[in-house]
């Protein structure tokens, strides 16, 4: 994922920054718990994560705009809803996120310890 | 850079290791409370209607009641089943809406499987307890209401605090009157649930919190 913005936390360690940020990580973090074929309504994850349209929208096509989840729209019970769905390129990011993540954990206690 | 993408500086590894975790959780109880507003409302409404049945029956035909000792646990065996089975229809429904998927499904069915031990321990605690006997019956609602309000209580812990508080009101609803109002008191306990789940509903929907 060379095309993806990384961040940095140490020489050896960077975080994926298209996921890092607080509003995607926890997005990618509802979407990756579900099974890979499940998909999550638009307005469920703006109800549990508090979010405004605006913001949920900007986070969510930043997201799709790297490849980690598919948007799609569709009618159920006559009624439009849009739902979101993580792809097996977005599953790979956020393990990729997590495992650097958990470097990046085992990294900072040993620092502030020689500190 | 945006505003929003700025306070990544502020994020460390702890806190997006914390808000993981926290998301995880969030996102696994909004699915075990998907159509709670409306489920406490049917239940308000299912306990106004056996409390007033009881109040009727202890009122206007006594000579009926009376000889008939295992009127109300039909009564309440009856309407607890209409109310798993019309939980059951709004909990899918309401969860359908939110994910589409496998996950939903398991999560439906474990609140299904709570709901339904709340429900049969408290029709066969009293029995376990001897109390499925012509004397002993008029004392079964005093265990059974026990157990269900220790039901919402349970569940209010594990996902929701105001289901919690809903479940004690109950309690408070029930036994309340139960002790000090003599024969009125079912429907003062008829009256109070159907309020404190109205209210309790309307919270929900107002603050949108479940």
């Amino acid at each position: 994922m060379d095309s993806q913005e990384r961040r940095p936390v140490t020489d050896d360690i960077v975080l994926d920054e298209t996921i890092h940020q607080p509003t995607r990580l926890r997005i990618m973090t509802m979407l990756v718990a579900l099974p890979a074929s499940d998909r999550l309504a638009y307005g469920f994850i703006q109800e549990t994560l508090d979010l405004t349209g605006g913001n949920l929208t900007t986070h969510l096509r930043k997201l799709e705009n790297a490849d980690y989840l598919v948007i799609t729209k569709e009618f159920l019970e006559s009624k439009p809803r849009t739902w979101i769905q993580a792809t097996p390129a977005g599953r790979r990011a956020f393990a990729e996120y997590l495992a650097n993540l958990e470097k990046a954990l085992d990294w900072r206690p040993r620092t502030e310890t020689a500190k | 850079m945006k505003e929003s993408d700025s306070k990544l500086a502020a994020f460390t590894p702890q806190e997006s290791w914390q808000a993981i975790h926290a998301t995880m959780d969030k996102s696994r109880n909004s699915m075990y409370v998907a159509g709670s507003a409306t489920i406490l409302l049917l239940w308000g409404v299912i306990s106004a209607l056996g409390f007033t049945a009881q109040y009727v029956f202890e009122t206007l035909a006594p000579d009926f009641a009376l000889p008939n000792p295992w009127l109300y646990p039909l009564l309440w065996g009856v309407l607890v089943v209409a109310g798993m089975a019309g939980s059951a229809i709004i909990g899918h429904r309401a969860g359908k809406q939110n994910v589409a998927g496998g996950a939903m499904r398991s999560a439906g069915i474990r609140v299904f499987l709570f709901w339904l031990a709340v429900a049969v321990g408290a029709f066969f605690v009293p029995a376990a307890a001897g109390m499925w006997t012509a004397e002993a019956a008029a004392n079964i609602p005093r265990v059974s209401i026990g157990i269900a309000a220790l039901g919402y209580i349970l569940y209010g812990i594990m996902h929701r605090p105001v289901i919690a508080v809903v479940g004690a009101g109950i309690a408070v609803a029930f036994y309340a009157p139960s002790y000090v109002a003599g024969d009125v008191a079912p429907l003062l306990t008829a009256g109070a649930i159907l309020v404190l789940t109205a209210l309790s509903a309307a919270w929900i929907r107002k603050s949108g919190v479940l």
